[in-house]
């Protein structure tokens, strides 16, 4: 029983930072149909970012968070206006393509400036806690809890402002909300903004627990886009419930069964609930 | 007041969706545009509010409009129900109506005012704000559609084709609304097939025959015209 509670806590950690992630990916698709391959590099970008505004400029974990979210959410736009909008009424291929290479950009970018060597990003919250049997650390408490309270302020956002509406009617009809006044390339920035700034955060709760490399994103991208067929396309408590579904069969299943076929058990699963909910857990209509 | 002069609209290389269209509603009037399908009737609402680019001549209220961009053209008083009403389905009808009044937004009396007048024409839209907007009936839908336009307290409101599906008797009740509106003071400019009910409510009206104004006239005059009669009423 102790076991489970301690795989619970280590799947809690790891679905928090899947849901940032594929919260900014389902936000991008769900609005605007961009399947957004570059995203896990966003999430890298923003881990450098916080690196060097904690190692080089000193500024502290938190400021270096918020640093890293600003800036990931002025490159957000910066790709929205320069790559993806000119494509807005292109082929769908086209769209792709570009991700991929902006994906292929920021890798080589990062490698250039930063080097391909992993670095280990330091924590002041290193000390470990004990409670009820169970051992984490300070930074796993702090991932669930800072991804809970972001998650909170975006749900708040999105159904209790009316700029959060725009959002939702840009995504569901892009016509119908030109025609009330809303600038859909402004909504379309706005989206890019929050998205690029989600996995900023995500990137820098993770990085100190795990390591941070050019590289990093490529495994996270790949989760994040499993996560969000699995939770419905576009959907953003899809997304979500999608992630700690996908960590939880990562955690118990490399914990109960073999931890050689972790990736394999979580992938086994998300097949298994697609081939009965094909369009996934939160399907939009049609 | 609008005035457009030899309006024109070309997709691609195909023939003109609209040509040389001159076109004026003037304070307090209900004007009807009549024509059949693909007369030109949509592409003259798309070009009035900036979703298609357009060549010639639009002035509302002594400004030229032709160039702007949507949103500019919303908050100078153009409100638009478009063809196929254009909701947002999963949003309720509130937020929806809330969301017609977004040029709008920072005058919150002037918001919630907007909502009762909606919901003191349309009491069955009072009942279902609440609701997703794609769960309502198609009058119900056209209802919101309107209700949206007017959240954003235009001075010329433009409505495509409301009636479009509706049943008879939800076709009068939106066009006796839509007289309603008019009565106090929104400009209307109203694009049916409906001729004969259209007429009975607008005090002039333009035909539309493959891009171009063929006919224009008062409402009565247009009502006794034998082409009219012949094209759109049927008798």
């Amino acid at each position: 029983m102790h076991l489970f509670f301690q795989e619970l806590l280590n799947g809690l950690v790891v679905g928090s930072l899947y849901a940032l992630v594929a919260l900014g990916l389902a936000l991008v698709y769900g609005t605007m149909q961009i399947p957004n391959f570059a995203h896990g590099h966003l999430y890298m970008l923003g881990a450098y970012v916080a690196f060097f505004g904690v190692t080089v400029a000193h500024v502290g974990y938190w400021p270096a968070m918020l640093l890293a979210i600003v800036v990931l959410a002025l490159v957000g736009v910066v790709l929205e206006r320069l790559v993806f909008r000119p494509l807005r009424n292109a082929p769908e291929v086209n769209t792709i393509i570009a991700a991929v290479g902006v994906l292929f950009f920021l890798q080589t970018l990062a490698q250039v400036w930063f080097g391909g060597d992993y670095r280990v990003f330091p924590t002041p919250y290193d000390k470990v806690v004990h409670f009820a049997g169970l051992v984490a650390t300070q930074q796993q408490l702090i991932v669930i809890a800072a991804a809970a309270v972001l998650m909170v302020a975006l749900f708040w956002f999105l159904k209790r402002t009316l700029t959060g509406a725009t959002i939702e009617a840009v995504a569901q009809n892009r016509a119908g909300a030109a025609l009330v006044g809303i600038d859909p390339n402004r909504v379309s920035m706005m989206v890019f903004a929050i998205s690029a700034g989600l996995a900023a955060a995500a990137a820098t709760l993770i990085a100190s627990i795990s390591l941070i490399s050019p590289s990093m994103g490529f495994t996270v991208i790949l989760k994040a886009f499993a996560i969000i067929v699995l939770g419905g396309m576009g959907s953003v408590p899809g997304a979500i419930i999608g992630a700690y579904i996908l960590a939880f069969a990562e955690s118990f299943g490399g914990t109960y069964i073999s931890s050689n076929y972790q990736d394999a058990i979580a992938f086994g699963v998300l097949v298994l609930i697609l081939t009965f909910k094909p369009t996934g857990l939160f399907a939009k209509g049609t | 007041m609008l005035e457009i002069k030899n309006l024109g609209v070309r997709y691609g290389a195909a023939s003109p969706a609209l040509e040389g269209v001159d076109l004026t509603v003037r304070p307090g009037e209900c004007v009807t545009l009549l024509g059949a399908n693909g007369s030109g009737k949509t592409s003259l609402f798309c070009a009035l509010s900036g979703l298609i680019p357009s060549t010639g001549q639009i002035r509302f209220e002594e400004r030229e409009i032709g160039r702007m961009r949507p949103a500019a053209i919303v908050a100078l008083g153009i409100a638009q129900c478009p063809e196929g009403r254009q909701l947002f389905p999963d949003l309720s009808v509130e937020k929806n109506l809330r969301l017609g009044a977004y040029v709008g937004r920072r005058d919150r009396r002037g918001t919630e005012a907007a909502l009762e007048r909606v919901c003191t024409l349309f009491p069955d839209v009072r009942d279902k704000l609440r609701s997703p907007a794609g769960a309502l009936s198609g009058g119900q839908q056209q209802m919101v559609a309107i209700g949206r336009a007017l959240m954003a307290r235009p001075k010329l409101l433009l409505l495509d084709e409301p009636s479009l599906g509706l049943a008879p008797k939800l076709v009068e009740a939106t066009l006796d609304a839509v007289a309603e509106i008019n009565r106090a003071g929104t400009m209307v400019l109203l694009a049916e097939q409906n001729a004969y009910a259209a007429l009975s409510i607008a005090h002039r009206g333009y035909v539309l025959a493959n891009g171009r104004v063929v006919l224009e006239g008062s409402a009565s005059a247009l009502q006794q015209n034998e082409l009219v009669k012949k094209a759109f009423i049927g008798a």
